[in-house]
This record gives structure tokens, sequence and C-alpha cells, in this order.
């Protein structure tokens, strides 16, 4: 069995049908020191005691850059007890003026026995008027998935990094998709992971006098640390599906794509220890991109290298792997995903 | 424009950003020893590294006349970087950043000098690609302006190779009356094409002057109140503790009409006051602003006696503190007749403005800081709650800084068995919703300089038309037999009562800050 859950983080114990009043009361009291401020629902769900501490954590450090109503929602289905516990806090901080106290509020659910079917009920009941909700669910989607709860969710974000088998969760998804419910916009994390990335790629394309590497490029080379296979296959899912490259031939990890006119593209993947994607190479007939991650610092090393000899470094921000600012990132680059879609449609074959 | 067509050439950009990137350039700033530089313009460009926006290919020339390596240049940046980046310094970064920037001793008037410089610059190109772009910041006094070009020219450094640009930026004050603007204007279109001439405000880089134009057409429910049918007034208001410091000199050349009301406040009146542009690009929406400055009503001597107050601070407290009068100020004539306060009534003399004042006002040593812009909706028709007693107007306020946001004045029935009705405020802050920082204005521009997108930027003919408007005002101070008086206010008030008296002819009042 696991640990107990610790309920001093989540705050007040409340009745689950007064929880409103009792939102209302903390306000009250805070008040005349503090600013409630909210642009979004964000609901957490998590499984088991340790992930309700964990979430709670990080759900105190993510309202210091993003105002929400915070709605975090665990679940114990094994408990012999069919019960529903509920409590809420704030999470204070000053603001960046530093003249007042600006707070989030959490309100925390646990569902423990067999009371998991309540939970879209729950949640609806609980919402910020007026505002959207995101929904992060971690781990695995449950087979058949919930369609009334995903009925109201605007933005579904969840790691595909995290899932042992990730073809059946992506059709889990189309499935739900399929039920109507297609203003859901799909937020992958594991794609958020490699935005950095992405973007220090691009960018070095940026200057047309590079984009004759993309036009003539044979082979792609990319590393990645143990876990992170699936971000790597994003990766060449977004290039191949950037670049217009057909798949030709999908071995594992040595796939052969073709580029509009025939040239051939191979893309290989290697397992190395360091951090997500450690190393991405591009090569052509006319020179080759080198974009190699800073063990030391939070950066992506890139060199471009011409036939004709010139070479050119340049340093851009590598991001950060942590929860925290993986949410951060993607909730504030929003978006419809379309290019994440066209990546996935490449990729998923390989999972 | 080449910067969309660089952005549709490259296939990997799509959905990574949504504004058109910066491209490779080298960046020259002309007075590069000067504050400007350190306080604003290096951390600036650093802070955009940090975020990753900057080029690959892009390198940094300070020109000035002092006597400096490129190493101990860039030890005397990174100090000031340390003290004025938003977000601090990464030591790698920084060290990366660093090896971009380079200075050229030069003084401003030595052919010989440019002559070095377009070689150093070929040579930049060369070893860093970027591609022959130059964007040239002009942050020197104005007077240096025709000089600096007219040598960029003589070496041929505003004619860009085939396939590359050159564009400039020219830092206010562009002009001290019309003529001077015009001259101007005609000095730097002599030399560089009017769309590659970037005059910068750095106003219009602040995230909620950006917002106005969100406010008003991104919201459906504004746009159609937006008119002398509902708006009874606009207030807009620049509120300064500050003395003039060490600008004493530039101060007493210039006055708030010219420093502040012919460039910022103009500009917001103008975001306020514009139609709908047909697009986003920098023509259609600084088409739609000139044609606000040029609906301004103009002011003939009389009307500026009687629409416009100009008023001084004399000896008083500002924060507590006992503070000088301005007269008594370093560097400013005892007799100086330097306006330190002004406020104006003007009218924009078009359909959606007609009957509608514009009251601005700005002013040094006032109680406290801040810029904002208040709209005055009319009042409720005087029958159920306002017919014994007129409940206040709603008021829409848009905070420019500091505490950037907006709040909404409405009326509400305080509980109770009675009917008694209290005005609320509905408040929006940026920094309570967003928790992450805004980029310095000059970020923000700089950006877009590097972009090819000039819709931050004033244009000449916007310029131009400003002062013309602003011309007619000084005239009547300075040129004509008998000028309105100089009012005085006492520091840390919010200034002469003439300004009061200004808007209780009216029947209205200053909106308390």
């Amino acid at each position: 069995m696991g640990s107990s859950l610790d309920t001093q983080a989540l705050g007040f114990p409340v009745e689950l049908s007064q929880l409103g009043r009792e939102i209302k009361k903390l306000w009250e009291r805070e008040s005349q020191t503090s600013t409630r401020a909210s642009l979004i629902n964000f609901a957490v769900f998590c499984r088991g005691p340790e992930a309700m501490q964990a979430s709670t954590d990080l759900l105190m450090e993510f309202t210091r850059h993003h105002a929400c109503r915070a709605i975090l929602i665990g679940a114990e289905p094994d408990s012999s007890q069919d019960q529903i516990r509920a409590w809420i806090n704030a999470h204070c901080h000053l603001s960046r003026a530093g003249a007042k106290q600006v707070c989030c509020e959490q309100v925390s659910f646990y569902f423990e026995g067999r009371t998991g079917n309540r939970i879209a009920n729950v949640l609806y009941a609980n919402l910020d008027s007026d505002l959207p909700l995101y929904l992060w669910w971690q781990g695995d989607f449950p087979a058949p998935i919930d369609v009334q709860l995903w009925a109201w969710v605007d933005r579904l974000i969840f790691d595909s990094q995290s899932w042992a088998q990730p073809r059946q969760q992506f059709s889990l998804i189309r499935e739900a998709l399929s039920s109507g419910h297609s203003r859901l916009v799909l937020c992958d994390l594991n794609w958020t992971r490699s935005l950095h990335l992405r973007q220090a790629i691009a960018q070095m394309f940026d200057c047309p006098e590079n984009l004759t590497l993309l036009a003539s490029l044979n082979t792609v080379t990319i590393s990645h640390a143990p876990g992170f296979h699936s971000t790597a296959l994003l990766l060449v899912g977004w290039l191949a599906a950037q670049l217009k490259l057909e798949l030709h031939d999908s071995r594992p990890d040595n796939s052969q794509f073709t580029a509009p006119g025939g040239r051939p593209v191979r893309f290989v993947l290697k397992q190395e220890s360091g951090r997500s994607i450690s190393r991405c190479e591009l090569h052509s007939d006319t020179g080759s991109l080198l974009c190699q991650r800073d063990t030391a610092g939070d950066f992506f090393r890139m060199e471009i290298r011409h036939q004709h000899g010139d070479v050119h470094h340049h340093l851009l921000p590598s991001g950060s792997n942590a929860a925290a600012p993986l949410l951060l990132e993607e909730i504030a680059g929003g978006g419809p995903h379309r290019v994440y879609l066209r990546a996935l449609a490449i990729a998923e074959p390989f999972f | 424009m080449t910067t969309h067509h660089d952005r549709a050439a490259n296939p990997l950009r799509e959905g990574l950003s949504n504004r058109p990137m910066p491209q490779p350039c080298t960046v020259v700033i002309f007075g590069a020893s000067g504050d400007l530089t350190y306080r604003k313009l290096i951390p600036a460009l650093y802070n955009i590294a940090s975020d990753g926006d900057l080029p690959a290919a892009l390198s940094v020339v300070g020109f000035a006349r002092r006597e400096k390596t490129d190493d101990s240049f860039r030890n005397e940046l990174e100090e000031a970087t340390r003290k004025f980046s938003r977000q601090g310094i990464n030591e790698e970064l920084w060290g990366s950043f660093r090896e971009r920037i380079f200075y050229h001793k030069s003084e401003f008037g030595d052919l010989e000098g440019y002559e070095r410089l377009a070689q150093r610059l070929n040579a930049l190109d060369s070893a860093r690609n970027t591609r022959g772009n130059r964007l040239f910041y002009l942050s020197v006094a104005p007077s240096e302006f025709g000089g600096i070009l007219e040598k960029l020219a003589a070496v041929g450094l505003n004619n860009p190779a085939e396939g590359s640009w050159t564009r400039v930026i020219v830092e206010k004050p562009f002009g001290t009356d019309l003529p001077s603007a015009q001259t101007l204007n005609s000095v730097v279109n002599h030399v560089f094409r009017e769309e590659d001439t970037y005059r910068i405000d750095h106003y219009l880089g602040k995230e909620t002057a950006q917002n106005i134009m969100v406010l008003r057409f991104a919201n459906a429910i504004f746009e159609p109140l937006w008119n002398h049918r509902y708006i009874d007034h606009v207030q807009i208001t620049a509120a300064e503790p500050l003395g003039v410091e060490a600008r004493g000199p530039y101060y007493e050349s210039s006055g708030a009409l010219r420093d502040m009301v012919q460039n910022h406040l103009l500009q917001l009146l103008c975001l306020v006051a514009m139609e709908p542009p047909t697009d986003l690009t920098a023509d259609s929406v600084r088409d739609e602003k000139v044609k606000v400055v040029r609906a301004l009503r103009p002011m003939k001597p009389e009307d500026v006696a009687h629409n416009v107050v100009r008023g001084q601070y004399t000896n008083g407290a500002v924060n507590g503190r006992e503070v000088t009068s301005y007269r008594a100020e370093d560097r400013v004539s005892p007799e100086s007749m330097t306006e330190t306060y002004v406020a104006l009534r003007l009218h924009v003399d078009n359909w959606r403005w007609a009957d509608v004042p514009f009251y601005v006002r700005v002013g040094k040593r006032l109680p406290k800081g801040g810029t904002e812009i208040a709209i005055h909706f009319k009042a409720a028709p005087g029958v159920l709650f306002n017919r014994d007693s007129a409940v206040g107007p709603n008021v829409l306020v848009i905070r420019i800084q500091p505490d950037e946001g907006i709040s909404l004045r409405i009326q509400a029935k305080r509980p109770g068995a009675s009917v008694k009705i209290e005005p609320v405020k509905m408040d929006f802050h940026y920094g309570t919703s967003f928790g992450k920082a805004s980029p310095e204005a000059y970020e923000r521009l700089l950006l877009d300089a590097m972009s090819g997108d000039a819709t931050l930027f004033a244009r000449s003919d916007e310029v131009e038309c400003a002062w013309r408007f602003i011309d007619l005002i000084e005239q009547a101070w300075h040129a004509h037999p008998s000028p309105p008086p100089l009012c005085q206010y006492p520091a840390g008030s919010w200034g002469p009562a003439e300004a009061d008296a200004l808007l209780e002819r009216d029947g209205r009042a200053w909106r308390r800050m």
C-alpha cells in the first residue's frame, strides 16, 4: 500500500456541499491584504497521496506566474472506503510591483473507492464561471474515456512521455475527439518539451543562406536520453512534416523518408546519457547544423557549417524540463497546435 | 516586405511565433558612450538574446568619440547590463553576447572614420553572416543628425547591397518646431527612404499603449460606445513627481509642451481617437493616427488663452521633502518662462468626436507619478436612479504606467433596504493577472526595427502635423504681443488653479489619480 494522504498542504477541510460558501469566507478573510486573481480554471488530475502532495507544490509554483483557480483532483480507486473529501487553500505571493499580495485559490478533491465516476460532476460544480477550463491529466487515460468529463475542457494537457503504451493512449484520445468535442485542443507536454529546441533549430534557418542546407538535407541524427525516445520521435515528426517528407522505410530508430523531388533523407535516433534531447545534427550536401545541449547551463550551442568553409555559432536558451516551467510554456504559447498534430501523424506509427 | 517573405521561406517557423522575426544585421549605435546605450539599448538587446529572439547573425558596433577598445567598451557595458537588465545577467550568455559587440572610435564629423566604419561593417558581414543589413541608431542630439547622415551617405552606407537593407532609428526630439522637423525630415529622407526611417517614441513600446488598440478593436463591447454619443470627454494625464534633475538646459529650450505633448501624449490621443485601420500593417495604422492629428482643431492666439494653461512650479514639497522652485534648479534661468506644466482642452473635429473635449495635462513636481487615459462616459438619463441626484458617470481608465492595467467605474446599489448608489471599480492589473514581466519598451522597439515593422514608430507626416498644431500654441506664448500668463503652482500640488478652472468652466473636474 502507498502512504496516507498528508492533508496539511491542502488547507482547510470543507464539506463538499459547502465549498462555494467556504471559498467566499476565505476571500473575506484575505481581502484586506490581498487581491484574488484568476485567468483560467486549471484542473489537475493525479493518482495517489504522493502525487497530491507533489501537485500541490507544483500549483504553488504555477500560480506565482499564472493566475488561476487551481482544482486538484486526486483519485485512489483501490481505497476500501467510498468517499470524496475536499479542501480549500490560497497560494499568495507578492505582485511584481511588490505592493500587494496576489492570491489564487486551490480547491482540492480526493476521490476514494468507487467515487471516480463523480469527478465530472464535482469539477463542473466548482469551476470559476466564464473562465476557460484547462485539464492536466497526469499519467494514462482510463479506458473508456469519460466523455462527459471532457465535454467542457478547452485544453487537455498530458505528457505522452509518461505513457507506457502511447499508441493505445492516442487511440483513446482520437475516440473521444470523434464523439464530437472538436473544440478541445490537445496539449502534449512532450511536444512542449522540445519547444526551445525547435525554436533554436528554426532560428538558424531564418538566415536565407542557411535554407540551402534544408533543401539538400540527407541525414538527421538525434541523440536522446533514456526515457525520451518519444520526444525524439515527435521531433522527427516535426521535421518530416514541415519539410514535407514522406515515409519510405520505417525501421526502428533508423527510418528513411523521401523529400519532394525524390531525395532520400535518413533519420537516426541514438540513446545516450544526458538531458532529454541532448544533440541534434542535420547534415546536407551543402553543410551541417549541430545543436548541442550545454550540460552545464540552460543553453543550446548551435553551430552551422557551410561546405565553403563558413562556420557560425550561436547560443540559445534551452528551457527547462521541469513540470511547472513546461506547463507555463504550454499555457503561454496557446494556439491550436496544428503543427503538433501533423508531427504526431508521422511519429505515431513509430511509438 | 522582406520579413514576411523570409518567414514564409523558413518552413520550420510555422507555429513557433506569430510576430515577424528579426533579421540578421549589424546595429550601429551613434553616441554609444551616452547614457541611453548603457541604460537601455544594450540591456534591451541582451534581454532579447536571453529570450532567444536575437538573430544568430547580429553584431553591435558602438560609434563614439571617446577613446575605448572593444574590450573596455564590453566591460563597461557588462557593468551597466548587470545593473539595468530586467532579468539580471547570465555569465555564459553574456560571454557569448559580448563577442558580438565592437567599438568604433571616431568624431562624428570625420569622414575617414566613416570610411573605416564601412570597411569594418563589410568585414563583420563576412565574418558574422550579417548579410549587409544595417540598422543605424542615432542616439545623439538632433544637431548631429545632419552631419552623421551626410557622412553615411558620403561613404555609401545608406545604400544597401542587393538583397540587403539599411534602416535608421532616430531618437526624439524630432525637431523643436515645424520648420526644424521639416528640415530634419528632409535631411533624413535625403539619405534614407521614409519606409527605412524609424522615429522612436518609447511610449508606443509600452505594453499598455499597445493594448489600447486591442482593447478597442478586439472587444465588441467598447467600439459601439466609442464616440460622441456615449463619451462625454477624455482625460489624458502624465504626472511626474520629479523635477528637471540634471536636464535643466535641455528643459529650458523645450518645456513640457514640446517635451511631452508633441510626441508622447499626442500619440496616446491618436490611439484613443483613431478609426479602426483596415489592417495591422504599419502604414494602415499610421494612416489612421495621422488623420487624428490632422483633425485636431487648430488654435488661434485667443483660443490658446482660453484652452491652454501653462504653469511653472514654485517652492513646495514632494514625498514629504521640501523642494525648490523650477527657477532655482541647476542651470535654469532665475527668470525662466519655461512651462513645467501644461493643460490643454483639445477637440478632434471629425464625426466620431464632435463636441467631445480631450483634456490633456502633463507636469513635473506633481504629487505622484503616473500616465493614464480616462474615458468619461455620459451620465445615465435623469430618470429612475438619476432623477433626484445624479450618480457619477462610468469611467474607463487605461493606466499606461506604473501598475499598468485597466479599470472601469460603474454604479452599484449599496446593500440595505434603501436605495443608495455607490461607485465601484472593476480593476485589471497586468502585474496581478500576468506573472510574466512585460518586456521593456526598447526591447519591443528594437525587435520591431530589426524585423522591419514600423507600426510603433512615428511617420514624418505624423511628426510634422503634430508640430504644426503645437507651433500655434508656442507662437501664442512666445510671439504674440499679449501672451497668456505663466501660472505658478507649488511643487507637490496638482498644478495651477487655472488648470482646474479650465474644466470647471465646462462643468467637469480632473480625475483624482
